[in-house]
């Protein structure tokens, strides 16, 4: 699916008819695409539209057996949207108590991969590296949980069979003045640099780099603007793989 | 959850009163009143049932799949955003999911792709007579006649027959590629015939 055009599978989506990895794909794509977002409402008004049509009323009793699980059926609440907050010291604090030490066992010198390499890429060839990615028999991925307290999510997605990994950062505060963040793989014998990220304006950053460890853990710290070769800051989003 | 997210702000409606009622409804619902839940449910359920029961087929599933959908409404009905999308149209989207969720099985659909296959002609015709009658239908059943005879057979085997269009293209003896054009040449056909609104 390397030379796929994620922008037009909007309609497929809406009509349900990914597999489940170019699902979750585009979905990763089409959240912060506005060209999808918007051809995503529209085909499924238009199909809701066309349900109508091919409305069956259900037999009668049916009613009943809704309305009676429905009463003993526990409502979720609200979402709420977190607000922006910038990184506070309180929160380094908090971060520094996380069991994963980044400035790991043996002090392996770190090997900095692939950012120049990957870095500059448009919106739609990171969706195709991330449909890529997913494609892979191997293929995971995770959300990291944020230490921080900050607005914001990260998401690794990686295939060790493919050798890369990508990055998805949503809705980030910008880095603290002169820092930037930079993601790790960490492996029991060493973390890894693996991409230093400024959202100088936060927001979303995606990055795609090379990575053929078997992650123990994925992590990001808050590192000096140049990227660090050794974690020196305080872990901000962590997930153990 | 991924729904409500996926529905995008919309500036108008076009059939305000209608959509607000269900909408309000909705909110209401989300606030624990069964009794508004209950008027959602009158309004919502034949669209629900109808969609459901032409992706799974079976009439006693297609129940048990219809409740699954209201009760999931109820469960997240505190996270509907009217700015994202119609109440009607975000019920769909679970139906349709659910219904998906219920046939697409491994075993499900090799059956599926088995049966359709020897069906595709008839399964079209069949669409085509059951949207009938009432002037939405009309206007549904003159879009889907604006399209191609493969841009229809694609929308609607991947809508209806429940089929990824990877599956469609085995279908139809045609390369994915080719699949993927006629499913978006026949969506944005069926948009600008029908309006985006629901
Ligand atoms: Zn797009």
């Amino acid at each position: 699916m390397s030379d796929i055009d994620v922008h037009h599978l909007a309609a497929a989506y809406a009509l349900d008819a990914l597999d489940d990895h170019e699902r979750a794909a585009f979905e990763a794509h089409y959240r912060s695409c506005e060209v999808c977002h918007t051809d995503v409402s529209d085909f499924r008004a238009t199909l809701t539209q066309v349900s109508s049509a091919m409305a069956v009323p259900p037999p009668e009793s049916l009613k009943d057996r809704v309305l009676a699980e429905v009463a003993v059926t526990r409502q979720l609440s609200p979402a709420v949207v977190p607000a922006v907050m910038h990184i506070d010291l309180a929160a380094r604090r908090r971060a520094r108590t996380v069991s994963i030490t980044l400035a790991a066992a043996a002090a392996v010198v770190a090997v900095v991969i692939g950012v120049l390499a990957f870095s500059g890429r448009s919106q739609s060839t990171y969706a195709n590296d991330l449909a890529r990615v997913l494609e892979q028999p191997d293929a995971r991925m995770v959300d990291l949980q944020n230490k921080s307290g900050t607005a914001g999510s990260f998401k690794v997605a990686w295939s060790k069979g493919l050798g890369e990994a990508v990055l998805i950062g949503e809705n980030l505060p910008p880095a603290p003045s002169d820092k930037a963040y930079e993601l790790w793989l960490v492996t029991p014998q060493q973390s890894m640099a693996m991409s230093v990220l400024d959202p100088a304006t936060g927001g979303n950053v995606h990055r795609t780099v090379k990575a053929s460890a078997d992650p123990s853990a994925w992590a990001i710290t808050v590192e000096p603007k140049a990227g660090s070769p050794v974690a020196t800051g305080s872990i901000i989003y962590v997930a153990n793989v | 959850m991924g729904v409500l997210r996926a529905m995008r702000a919309r500036p108008h409606d076009v059939d305000g009163d209608e959509l607000d009622a269900a909408g309000n409804l909705l909110r209401r619902a989300g606030r624990g009143d069964q009794v508004s839940f209950a008027e959602l449910y009158d309004q919502l359920a034949p669209m629900v049932h109808g969609v459901v029961l032409k992706v799974v087929r079976d009439p006693a599933q297609a129940e048990e799949v219809t409740q699954e959908v209201f009760v999931e409404l109820w469960r997240l009905a505190a996270r509907f955003d009217g700015t994202k999308g119609s109440a009607r149209t975000w019920a769909a989207t679970v139906a349709h999911r659910r219904a998906i969720d219920r046939v697409r099985s491994e075993q499900a659909s090799r059956d599926r792709l088995q049966r359709d296959a020897a069906h595709v002609v008839r399964e079209h015709d069949t669409v085509v007579a059951e949207v009938e009658s009432s002037l939405e239908q009309a206007r549904v059943r003159k879009a889907l006649g604006q399209l191609s005879d493969l841009q229809r057979e694609a929308v609607e085997l991947a809508y209806f027959g429940g089929h990824t269009y990877r599956e469609v293209a085995v279908l139809l003896d045609v390369a994915e590629g080719t699949v993927k054009s006629r499913i978006r040449d026949g969506m944005i056909r069926l948009r600008d015939e029908l309006g985006g609104e629901s």
